[in-house]
């Protein structure tokens, strides 16, 4: 049995369970095999000190939705693309923008953002006064640099 | 003559072959790295990012009524679906219904940002397979809507009409006999754009059988909006969870089962018919009354504070669109997070286009309908 901390009602009538992380694959992988087969979407949200995920469960023959959430102090969180594809990269962008590590993921790199990019632009903390550029070396691979004398 | 065996060679012999960012058949920005064998498709590697300016983060320093217009540059072809999907989500958090007149007019102008947007793809398709005609015939008939738009916001493409709580100005009887007259003469117009795609025997070729995907495998890749309605199932946001006034309106869902590009060209004209119908309906429903709700007027707009958590979705003319907002009781959003249709029907590419002939990947990939505003946000 997976322990279930916090079941609420969102304000816009979903259903919300909060688990452990430990639990999270677990939980999914029960999920998807009462039929929720659709993941809609994973978010990063940045709660400064800690970072909370949520997974949007979607049940295309029933049409059921169900929110699942769970949180991270250490960025690191356990991968479920083993049981979607789609999330695949939807962590790679939950990577990219908010830092989030997911263990287990095969292809963990940037999806939009260059691979040199410095910080994640959705973290509260993130530095917007510095500038970098985009830049393209001869093998066709981008890069991010501070110098402003090398992007284009 | 030494045949070689090909099992054993493909694998040094695969030829890397770069198409991209900037190429005619990608539609924008999409980069594919190509692993080729011969002019069999081994592996395709779509990369993406040319095009992100970090809507979300923009929408978080701004306040709620101004993050609307970063939407508008998302699908900039069909702007009005994607304001709508962030007022769905906005106004269900800062509890600002819009009243029963704004969401006629609302109605109105998706279907018709439909239309534009399923106008632009049909061209671009077109052009893909080498067919510059269609281009033009679609693109005259995408003017009379864009100007409709220009009449009622001022703008062709990025309109900015929905606001916070109804519309930004109301529509009057000219308007309205404009978007009747567009309803009458474009069914016409759409047969004879369509005869000039399914009459030619080399577009059929070049589609049918082509780019199959299964159910299955678009469901659990997240696919949705005509790519999953042309492989068999039937979901449509606007009848699976109706919002605005979807529900008073008869209208159907096309579906086809031959899960192939032509597939999917079949269902998104079809959507096109539909939307009409769905137009001609809603125009002569319109009620009297109050266009905005005054709770959100002008001087009070930036005011407006929101908590909580809202996840709202819509159908936009390439699928499901969710916008996800966290308020903290801020004038600010706290987190914004959307979910990009065209983003999810993206990442199956690899799956559609895997042994097949490299002039096959652009007529697959045209099929997708990908924007990139949209796509990296």
């Amino acid at each position: 049995m997976i322990e279930i901390l916090e079941e609420t009602k969102g304000k816009d009538g979903r259903r919300n369970i909060r688990v452990a992380k430990e639990n999270l694959v677990a939980l999914i992988a029960e999920l998807k095999s009462q039929g929720y087969d659709h993941l809609s979407l994973i978010t990063g949200i940045d709660k400064k000190d800690k970072l909370e995920v949520v997974y949007h469960l979607h049940n295309v023959k029933e049409n059921q939705y169900i929110v699942v959430r769970t949180e991270t102090s250490d960025e690191r969180v356990p991968s479920i693309s083993s049981l979607y594809p789609s999330a695949n990269w939807e962590e790679r962008e939950q990577y990219d923008m908010l830092g989030l590590v997911f263990e287990g993921h095969p292809n963990m790199k940037r999806l939009f953002l260059p691979e040199s990019w410095v910080g994640h632009p959705l973290r509260k903390n993130y530095d917007l006064s510095k500038v970098q550029y985009v830049n393209m070396d001869e093998d066709g691979n981008d890069y991010a640099t501070f110098d402003p004398g090398d992007g284009w | 003559m030494v045949v070689p065996d090909t099992a054993q060679d493909t694998s040094k012999d695969w030829v890397e072959l770069n198409i991209g960012p900037q190429h005619p058949s990608t539609h924008g920005v999409l980069r594919l790295k190509v692993k080729l064998d011969g002019e069999i498709v081994k592996d395709v590697e779509p990369i993406i990012g040319y095009l992100h300016r970090n809507a979300e983060k923009l929408c978080e320093m701004d306040y709620y009524c101004d993050a609307l217009v970063y939407f508008d540059r998302m699908d900039y072809v069909g702007a009005m679906n994607m304001e709508l999907g962030y007022l769905e989500a906005a106004e269900k958090l800062l509890g600002i219904p819009p009243p029963e007149r704004a969401q006629w007019i609302r109605v109105v102008m998706a279907e018709l940002s439909r239309i534009a947007s399923h106008l632009v793809w049909a061209g671009a398709f077109g052009l893909d397979l080498g067919m510059l005609t269609p281009f033009f015939y679609c693109f005259i008939e995408r003017e009379k809507v864009l100007r409709i738009f220009t009449a009622v916001s001022g703008s062709r493409q990025q309109t900015n009409y929905m606001s916070i709580g109804g519309v930004y100005q109301d529509i009057d009887d000219q308007i309205i006999y404009d978007i009747e007259q567009f309803t009458e003469e474009f069914p016409k117009k759409l047969e004879e754009i369509f005869n000039t795609f399914v009459k030619n025997d080399i577009f059929i070729s070049r589609n049918k059988g082509i780019g199959i995907l299964e159910p299955e495998v678009a469901i659990q890749y997240g696919v949705t909006g005509p790519m999953l309605r042309a492989s068999g199932i039937e979901y449509d946001v606007r009848k699976a969870e109706p919002y605005l006034v979807y529900d008073k309106i008869n209208f159907d869902i096309p579906v086809s089962y031959k899960k192939d590009n032509l597939a999917r060209f079949l269902v998104r004209f079809e959507e096109m018919r539909q939307s009409v119908k769905i137009i001609k309906q809603a125009i002569k429903k319109i009620p009297d009354g109050p266009y905005f709700n005054p709770k959100a007027k002008k001087s009070l707009m930036i005011r407006l504070r929101g908590e909580g958590e809202v996840y709202a979705r819509t159908e936009s003319s390439k699928g499901e669109f969710g916008v996800y907002l966290v308020g903290d009781g801020g004038v600010k959003p706290y987190r914004v997070h959307v979910r990009s249709p065209a983003l999810k029907n993206l990442s199956v590419l690899p799956v559609l286009a895997k042994d097949v002939m490299i002039a096959d990947l652009f007529a697959i990939s045209g099929t997708i309908d990908l924007v990139f505003g949209e796509v990296d946000r």
